[in-house]
């Protein structure tokens, strides 16, 4: 057994992954130690991590967020600066390297205000210690959300997306 | 290494009033680093004396991430449209 894969298993009996991430970053384990690493670029504006045929594994580069509203559900103009079906739309696109260095922000928290989020994290009966996010494990997680894709649909019509390209 | 981000536009809209602005970041980086240079000797008195208090470091760190955080900025945008208002940032 490899040592990431190890170390994937580890997480997951200390809790600190779920199933789904942990079968997600094993499939990734299994990619990345399946083929050979030739580093290239593609037309969509993705770089090509690895060629190895059917599972070629692109980076992630942003993370989107869409709210596209029902364009049934124009408002009647009354009060409205914007009359038309574009109300409540949203469209965020956030960088991975942003999301990185955010992450990586975690270690600037002092200790006092890590032992209030376990407090109150315990208190909504999620026994889990913030301390124990470390920045190599939340890079396993980031790689992971590129299979992440995430659509609803609300009661009134509006999609909501989640999505990594 | 990423390139940093060059221009922002930020535009934000409501019923009384409209307000936008192109930034061009790729004029106030040298700026702020100019300031930077003018101001390095106090900064490094600060960091001196606050370093056996453990803030120094820290005050260090803190540098350290804004700027890490502010280089990988380029390519964020965020567009919402509200019922009477708008609101579109993008760092490009």
């Amino acid at each position: 057994m490899s040592e990431n894969k190890k170390k994937i298993l580890e997480m997951l009996a200390k809790n600190k992954i779920s199933a789904d991430e942990a079968y997600r970053l094993l499939s990734a384990v299994d990619g990345d130690e399946g083929g050979n690493s030739t580093a290239g670029h593609d037309n969509t504006g993705h770089e090509n991590t690895g060629s190895r045929g059917p599972q070629v594994k692109t980076k992630s580069k942003y993370l989107r967020v869409t709210v596209t509203p029902n364009p049934e559900g124009v408002p009647d103009g009354k009060g409205n600066l914007f009359q038309d079906g574009n109300v409540g739309r949203v469209n965020v696109r956030v960088p991975m390297s942003l999301i990185r260095a955010g992450l990586k922000l975690t270690s600037l928290i002092p200790p006092e205000a890590l032992d209030k989020a376990n407090n109150a994290l315990r208190e909504k009966g999620i026994n889990f210690d913030v301390r124990n996010i470390k920045p190599e494990d939340l890079e396993e997680l980031i790689e992971a959300l590129g299979d992440m894709e995430i659509d609803v649909e609300g009661g009134r019509g509006e999609k909501v997306k989640v999505f990594v390209e | 290494m990423n390139r940093p981000p060059m221009l922002m536009h930020i535009k934000i809209q409501n019923k009384e009033r409209k307000f936008g602005l192109w930034l061009p970041l790729f004029l106030l980086i040298p700026l702020a680093l100019v300031i930077l240079i003018i101001l390095s000797p106090l900064i490094l008195i600060a960091l001196l004396i606050l370093w056996p208090s453990g803030y120094g470091r820290w005050a260090l760190l803190c540098l350290k991430a804004a700027i890490v955080s502010f280089w990988a900025m380029r390519g964020l945008k965020v567009d919402v449209q509200g019922r009477n208002e708008v609101v579109y940032i993008s760092i490009v």
